[in-house]
């Protein structure tokens, strides 16, 4: 019996203890994959932490530093994250940062332009009045030396203005000065104006009457200054920068070689992409020193139509930059003959009002103005030569008129045909290209528009062809009421020699018979007669 | 649209580009009335712009400087500078204006020139 309860005690111990085994042995299984599930969520937890940590100390700082240079962005850490929702919520961080930053970027360069913009228009405002005063000063001083130094101070102001146009424009704002269209000798040397160096800028016009619009004469100038400076600056003091203008088929192109130091590949690429005018320019990053050269020129090129290259090498070894102007911006002006100078009736700042009222482009005639009291205010010469004369000269009018002459007069282009009682029907020689002279007095001086100033300009008469030049100290002289069959010539002829005549006789020497009557050449109240009309007209020469 | 009167914009070229820096005239002899003749034989190849409009100015007979600087609207004193190249270079002669104490005075000449066209 006993015996049957030891065996029966040992089975249950027996199936006690496999069953503990086997609880025991599952139970280890679980423990272990349980670790192993702990081990892996700690490492994931860790490369999260860490993928985390390189967001915020790497990846984020490079998205605000791209902003300024293009650099490849650093992708995520651990590769076994790709793909995950995770990594995709980081990428969105990413993102919208990387968003805050450029619009916060553009903010700020929008509030730097608008500052920029709104100073260097001011500056450029005061650099322009400054020039007109310099300018007026420049007309109003006669001495050498003063002289100087208003030049320098011109040279000085003008470079001040160069560049707060430069940055002005950079900054999104117009060029400036409205122009009336110009040769381009003159916008090239207009842009030489504009730098430190230009009498080192050799300009080589040939004889081209190639013009600017006038809507594009400033851009231009100032694209070119600023490639003349870059070729001046980036060359010995000891070279020269060759300018040529060459009108090619499709336009005209202003060439500019330096003798400088080139730029390498980089440089030129650099340069190229600036100068399509295509990338965004940002005036907080132009470096340091701010590079505004090629920005600015690029912007202008975009803006108005030219196109500027640089990456060709000059045949002096620095750099041949190349602006084309295509043929929309050029036109041809009528140059101005030596008789047919410019006849403007403009005081500052109003030619508007007058330039439709101009349309006889070369024919500025014989405009003399319709007034009789005006044609006769310039005739009395005397007292104000004399006085011109005397005075210490400080008048930079035209001497031979009265201030009584001043009113402009407004139509003075326009009365180029109005015929004269008192004119004589004397040979005009031609000296306009239209040849339609009106008969005029003899003596009287032509009115031909006015100076700056508002004052009559006097047009002076061509010799014919036959006849010899003369100078006209006497010109003016004769009363108007001269026999209409005596012609200018011949009349200032005979006063000449009667001044001769008369200054023969206070001094005394009578070298000719003063008897009046006696002989017909000599004698009379002329005193002289003696001298040819060849030696009178010779006379000038002496 | 019409085409632009030829006129020469004032303050693109600046008097300093124009005299190429220099202020004194190479010679002192020009008053605001001196006259101005040009020798016509002369070429007018390698002037300056400046230069070659004054010469085509003064072609057309004498001029004063005043009258000058007035056409090519330049100060004064620039003009002067320019004119003293052009004489040292042979394109230009000067001649003094008559100084006016020498000129008569208006009855004289009235009387003389009605003498005159009394006899003529």
């Amino acid at each position: 019996m006993s015996d049957h309860i030891s065996q029966v005690v040992i089975w249950c111990l027996v199936v006690a203890v496999a069953a503990v085994a086997v609880l025991l042995t599952r139970q280890r299984s679980i423990t272990a994959g349980l670790r192993r599930r702990v081990a892996q969520l700690e490492e994931s937890v860790q490369a999260r932490d860490e993928e985390i940590g390189h967001l915020v100390g790497v990846r984020l700082p490079a998205v605000a530093d791209a902003v300024s240079q293009e650099v490849p962005l650093p992708g995520p850490l651990d590769a076994r994250l790709a793909g995950t929702v995770f990594a995709q919520r980081l990428q969105d961080v990413m993102d919208l940062f990387a968003q805050a930053v450029e619009k916060a970027q553009s903010r700020a360069d929008q509030s730097a332009k608008a500052a920029l913009k709104a100073s260097m228009r001011a500056l450029q405002g005061l650099a322009h009045e400054q020039q007109l005063a310099i300018s007026e000063m420049q007309e109003r001083h006669d001495n050498p030396d003063v002289l100087r130094d208003l030049l320098e101070i011109d040279h000085a102001n003008a470079q001040f203005g160069r560049r707060a146009q430069a940055i002005a424009v950079l900054c999104g704002s117009w060029p400036g000065r409205q122009r009336v269209a110009s040769p381009l000798t003159d916008v090239v040397r207009g842009a030489t104006s504009r730098i430190r160096d230009y009498r080192r800028v050799r300009v080589h016009s040939g004889q081209n009457e190639l013009a600017v619009v006038s809507r594009v004469v400033e851009p231009v100038v100032l694209a070119v200054a600023e490639l003349l400076d870059n070729a001046a600056r980036h060359s010995q003091p000891n070279t020269t920068v060759e300018v040529s203008l060459q009108p090619v088929h499709n336009g005209a192109c202003v060439v500019i070689d330096d003798a400088g130091v080139g730029m390498d590949g980089r440089e030129i690429q650099e340069a190229v992409a600036m100068l399509s005018g295509r990338r965004a320019v940002d005036v907080s990053r132009l470096g340091d020193p701010p590079q505004f050269g090629y920005p600015v020129i690029g912007v202008l090129a975009a803006r108005y139509g030219f196109s500027v290259s640089v990456d060709t090498r000059s045949p002096y070894g620095g750099v041949r930059a190349v602006l084309f102007l295509p043929s929309a911006l050029l036109t041809q002006l009528e140059l101005d003959g030596p008789g047919t100078t410019p006849l403007r009736e403009r005081g500052r700042g109003e030619e508007p009002r007058h330039t439709p009222t101009v349309p006889a482009p070369r024919g500025p005639s014989r405009s003399r103005t319709r007034h009789p009291e005006r044609t006769h205010a310039p005739q009395e010469p005397p007292p104000a030569y004399g006085a011109g004369a005397d005075r210490p000269a400080e008048d930079t009018g035209t001497p031979h008129t009265t201030p009584r002459a001043t009113p402009r007069p407004p139509v003075a282009p326009h009365s180029t045909d109005t015929a004269h009682p008192g004119d004589t029907p004397t040979a005009h020689p031609g000296e306009t290209p239209h040849g339609a002279d009106t008969p005029q007095a003899p003596g009287a001086p032509h009115v031909t528009g006015s100076t700056a100033g508002g004052l009559p300009k006097r047009r002076r008469r061509q010799p014919a062809p036959g006849q010899q030049r003369h100078s006209r100290p006497a010109a003016p002289m004769p009363p108007a009421d001269i026999p209409p069959e005596r012609s200018a010539e011949e009349t200032a002829r005979r006063m000449g020699a009667f001044a001769r005549g008369t200054r023969t006789g206070r001094t005394g020497e009578h070298r000719f018979p003063p008897l009046p009557g006696d002989r017909d050449a000599a004698g009379g109240p002329t005193g002289a007669h003696a001298p040819t009309p060849a030696e009178d007209e010779g006379n000038p020469h002496a | 649209m019409t085409p632009p009167a030829p006129r020469r914009d004032k303050g693109l070229v600046r008097p300093y580009v124009v005299t190429e820096g220099r202020s004194h005239p190479t010679r002192n002899t020009f008053d605001l009335v001196t006259l101005v003749l040009a020798h016509e034989d002369r070429p007018l190849g390698g002037l300056s712009p400046e230069k070659r409009a004054l010469m085509e100015l003064c072609l057309g007979g004498a001029l004063s400087v005043a009258e000058i600087a007035g056409h090519l609207m330049l100060p004064v004193s620039v003009v002067k500078v320019l004119l003293g190249d052009l004489v040292d270079s042979g394109h230009l002669s000067t001649r003094a204006p008559i100084p006016s104490a020498e000129l008569p005075e208006a009855q004289i000449l009235q009387e003389v020139l009605d003498g005159l066209r009394a006899r003529l």
